[in-house]
C-alpha cells in the first residue's frame, strides 16, 4: 500500500518541458530521406556497371560525397531518434535503461563517423 | 527490460463449466476471466451457456442473465445500460467497447469476456482505475479564466467554437481507449493515455479558457504526451465514435505552431 495520492503519483517530476523538438526533427529527417534515399537508389541503380573502379569515380565526385555525407547522417540521427524513443519504451529499470541509452548514443555517433570517414577517403582518393 | 511472460500470478487458467442452457436451441457460450484476491488463486476462465431467446440482444444483457440465473458471484460493473455512464467497459472477443453496446450477434463463436487490458483487476471484470482517473485530474477538467464572467449572464460562446469542444465533451471515460493503447500497457505511470489528452485537448480548444499556454507548458513532455506514436488503437477501440489520435495530433501540432 503506498501512501502517495495517486495524482501526486502521476504529477511526478513534473512537465520535463521538452519533447517537441525531438519529434520535430524526427519528422524534419524522415522527410529529408525520402528524396535522399531516393536519390541514393536511382543513381546507383543508373550506373552502368558496379564494377570497383565505376562505383569508385561515382563516388569522387563532389555532389556524389555531397549527398552521400547528408545521406549518411541523416539516416544516423534518425536511426538514433527512433532507437532513444524505443529503449525508452522498454527499457525499464533505471540502470539498465540509462546504459542502453548511452550506448546506443555512442554507437551512432560511430556509424556516423564512420561513414563520413569512408565518403571523404573514396572521394579524396585517399 | 520487455516482459514476455506474464506474472506467475497473473496466469491464466482453465475455470468451471458453470452449465446454464446447454440444450436451448439458440444458445451461446460465454467464456468469462474470474479472479478473486480473497482465494489467492490465479484467474480462471469460466464456462456459461444462455438460452438466447430468454435474454436480451447486448453482451451486457447475457452477464446480467449469469449473475442472475447462474453464478451470484461474478462481478462486473455496470449502471445505464445505454452508452452513457462508461461503467460496463470491457475487452469483449478481443476488442475493447462497452458491454451494453455490443451486440452478442456481432460474435462469431464462444463470447470471450475479459476486463479491460493491462490494468490491476479488483476482481473478475473490474479493474482499478485509480491511476486512470488521477490522470485525468491532473489535466485540470475545469475552465480556468482570469477574465471574470459578466455579471448578468454565463460566459458566452460562438457556434463555431462550441462545435469544437462538441466531441471531445461527449467522452464518457470509460478507459476503452487508453487501455487499447500499446504505449499506455507499456508506460502508464508517466504517459497520459487518449482518454486524459482527449479531454487535455477539450479544455485547450475551448475559447471561454485563458490557460491554454500553461495547459501545452504541462503536456511539454517526452512521457505525458509525445508516448503517442500514432498507433490509433485509442480511435478504433472507443464506443463513442470519437477521435482521441486526432486530438493527440492536434495538440502536437500547437506545440510546433507555437516554435516556429
Amino acid at each position: 500500500m503506498s501512501l502517495v495520492s495517486p495524482l501526486n503519483k502521476v504529477l511526478g517530476l513534473g512537465s520535463a518541458k521538452g519533447g517537441s523538438e525531438h519529434w520535430w526533427v524526427q519528422r524534419l529527417t524522415a522527410v529529408a530521406l525520402i528524396p535522399l534515399g531516393l536519390w541514393f537508389i536511382f543513381a546507383l541503380a543508373g550506373l552502368q556497371d558496379f564494377a570497383y573502379s565505376t562505383v569508385v569515380a561515382w563516388f569522387s565526385r563532389p555532389l556524389t560525397s555531397i549527398f552521400m555525407i547528408l545521406l549518411v547522417l541523416t539516416v544516423s540521427y534518425h536511426s538514433y531518434l527512433g532507437v532513444q524513443v524505443v529503449v525508452e519504451d522498454y527499457v525499464h529499470g533505471k540502470v539498465i535503461k540509462t546504459v542502453t541509452l548511452v550506448l546506443t548514443t555512442f554507437a551512432h555517433i560511430f556509424v556516423g563517423c564512420a561513414g563520413v570517414y569512408a565518403i571523404l577517403r573514396v572521394g579524396f582518393g585517399a | 527490460m520487455a516482459q514476455f511472460k506474464l506474472p506467475a500470478n497473473s496466469r491464466v487458467k482453465p475455470g468451471k463449466d458453470h452449465g446454464g442452457a446447454k440444450d436451448a436451441p439458440n444458445k451461446r457460450e460465454f467464456q468469462v476471466y474470474r479472479y478473486d484476491p480473497a482465494t489467492g488463486e490465479n484467474p480462471s476462465v469460466d464456462q456459461y451457456s444462455i438460452d438466447m431467446d430468454e435474454c436480451g440482444p447486448m453482451v451486457l444483457d447475457a452477464l446480467i442473465t449469469i449473475k442472475n440465473e447462474i453464478d451470484p458471484t461474478l462481478s462486473f460493473r455496470r449502471s445505464c445500460r445505454e452508452g452513457i455512464c462508461g461503467s460496463c467497459a470491457m475487452n469483449i472477443d478481443g476488442t475493447n467497447t462497452l458491454a451494453c453496446l455490443k451486440p452478442v450477434e456481432e460474435v462469431k463463436g464462444p463470447v470471450r469476456i475479459y476486463p479491460l487490458p493491462h490494468m490491476p483487476v479488483v476482481r473478475d471484470l473490474v479493474p482499478d482505475l485509480t491511476n486512470f482517473y488521477a490522470q485525468y485530474a491532473s489535466v485540470k477538467p475545469w475552465l480556468e479564466a482570469k477574465t471574470p464572467p459578466p455579471p448578468d449572464r454565463e460566459r458566452l460562446q460562438s457556434k463555431e467554437d462550441q462545435e469544437k469542444i462538441n466531441d471531445p465533451s461527449a467522452c464518457i471515460l470509460c478507459a476503452c481507449c487508453s487501455t487499447s493503447c500499446p504505449s499506455y500497457w507499456w508506460n502508464s505511470d508517466r504517459y497520459l493515455g487518449p482518454a486524459a489528452l482527449l479531454q487535455a485537448y477539450r479544455w485547450i480548444v475551448d475559447s471561454r479558457d485563458e490557460s491554454t499556454g500553461d495547459r501545452l507548458d504541462a503536456l511539454e513532455d517526452p512521457f505525458r504526451l509525445y508516448r503517442c506514436h500514432t498507433i490509433l488503437n485509442c480511435t478504433k477501440a472507443c464506443p463513442k465514435d470519437l477521435n482521441p489520435g486526432k486530438a493527440i495530433a492536434e495538440i502536437k501540432k500547437m506545440m510546433t505552431d507555437r516554435q516556429h
